[in-house]
């Protein structure tokens, strides 16, 4: 089978089981809403505050709680169950490629049922060009897709891994979060996004190399 | 005396003769007295930046070789940079309060990116501390030592790619932003004297762990030693 057959089976994999569990966006976004209708309660009832920060806070839920998103692979795959897997022979770069593509996807659907939420919260205003913010809401869940994969990956089997994946990819994640933030405050301004939009293209390219180039140590690692 | 004790010493005085030629400098026109402070922040924030190289040569040297020494290298250099991004960031804190008025800046690069590097090799040793295995150990943290190191760049170049409060970098090897002669010797016998401190202080860490590794290795052994395989004469009804 080829590489790819085996990307599209391992991603399809994925979103059956999340089509199962619902775990994702039955239990993880919802978490996130509370996050975005809690903060507004801790800052002063200003509507000017908090059109300015709302852009700030989708992205922090997006990074902090889509990490989980990305997270919730080591738990539906055990120890057992990646040993088969490659004692069936996928290739681990495919393995995480397909997984990858599966947290995009989710993530996706996560940012785009989070965003109305945070219009109506927060009120940010219009936004001219803000078709402008799909390319920057792929290019985020992306790489924190590859990002959340490449963690669970290194610290697959670890008994600490639930609290020391968050610790690993929220710092590592600023080259995503910062940009995309930085992006919205552009577009709001009537700027372009080209600065941001590199940065956060390079950030994904770098990590999908890293992620496809550590697949088969981290493999060894993890079973 | 051995090497490591040698080292030490040289290192600690070289440590005293550059804070004693620190205080005898002029202080500065609108800074004062406070402008000393460039003494231990600069060199904390250099040897930060050589402890992270040394953890990327370490995780790409055991990746290569597969030599555990060079994995307990990367350990004891991370440990250290760890150490001094603290001092620098400290250092900042308290010359930003008193020239800048505030000690910490959001808009600031600098100090946000080097904060996140902080969290990140905070991050690196505690996946060191949560990996029981010496090989699986090794073989995470390399990884990640190397994934680490991007953040360093980003640090150092911050200054340049954002407008920022932080002041350019002091030193380059393009010349240096401080007209005083007793000034520029004086931080520059610092930084020698700080990269003296961390070459002495890794070299007996990276040792450190070695015997504690030869110990753990014994003790496993003497435990292993205390199980015997059954044979056939043991057997009894």
């Amino acid at each position: 089978m080829s590489f790819w057959r085996h990307a599209l089976r391992i991603s399809a994999r994925d979103l059956r089981i999340e089509g199962r569990t619902f775990e994702a966006i039955g239990i993880t976004l919802p978490f996130g809403l509370v996050a975005l209708f809690l903060a507004p309660l801790a800052l002063p009832a200003d509507a000017d505050l908090l059109a300015d920060v709302g852009p700030g806070m989708f992205w922090i839920v997006t990074v902090l709680f889509g990490m989980f998103v990305t997270f919730r692979q080591s738990v539906a795959e055990t120890t057992a169950q990646r040993e088969a897997i490659r004692l069936l022979g996928v290739d681990p770069a495919a393995r995480f490629t397909g997984r990858v593509a599966a947290s995009t996807l989710l993530l996706l659907g996560f940012e785009a049922l989070l965003a109305p939420a945070t219009v109506v919260l927060y009120a940010p205003g219009p936004i001219p060009a803000w078709g402008w913010l799909v390319p920057i809401a792929i290019l985020a869940a992306a790489g924190l897709a590859l990002l959340g994969t490449l963690v669970v990956d290194v610290t697959a089997g670890l008994r600490a891994r639930m609290s020391l994946a968050p610790l690993l990819v929220a710092p590592l994640a600023a080259p995503l979060l910062v940009p995309a933030a930085r992006a919205v405050d552009a577009l709001r301004r009537g700027d372009g996004i080209v600065g941001p939009a590199l940065v956060m293209t390079a950030s994904v390219l770098a990590l999908a190399i890293v992620g496809v180039l550590t697949a088969h140590p981290l493999q060894e690692s993890s079973t | 005396m051995n090497l490591r004790t040698i080292l030490t010493a040289i290192a600690l005085a070289a440590l005293g003769y550059g804070f004693w030629l620190a205080a005898g400098t002029p202080p500065d026109a609108i800074q004062g007295e406070y402008v000393r402070i460039i003494h231990v922040h600069v060199p904390a924030s250099w040897v930060a930046f050589l402890a992270f190289g040394g953890t990327l040569v370490g995780s790409l040297g055991w990746l290569a070789t597969k030599r555990f020494g060079f994995d307990r290298f990367a350990a004891a250099s991370a440990e250290l940079g760890v150490l001094f991004t603290a001092l620098s960031l400290l250092t900042g804190m308290i010359w930003g309060q008193v020239t800048w008025g505030v000690a910490w800046d959001w808009g600031d690069p600098r100090m946000a990116s080097t904060a996140l590097m902080f969290f990140v090799y905070l991050g690196y040793l505690a996946l060191r501390h949560a990996t029981d295995h010496p090989v699986d150990r090794a073989r995470r943290s390399s990884i990640l030592g190397a994934i680490a190191f991007v953040q360093v760049p980003l640090v150092y170049f911050s200054v340049n790619l954002y407008r920022s409060l932080h002041q350019r970098q002091t030193l380059t090897p393009g010349g240096w932003k401080i007209e005083d002669a007793s000034t520029i010797t004086a931080l520059l016998t610092n930084v020698a004297a700080f990269s003296l401190v961390y070459l002495a202080f890794v070299v007996w860490r990276t040792r450190q762990l070695a015997t504690a590794a030869q110990r753990a290795g014994a003790a496993e052994a003497h435990a292993g030693s205390a199980i015997t395989a059954p044979t056939l004469g043991d057997h009894r009804d």
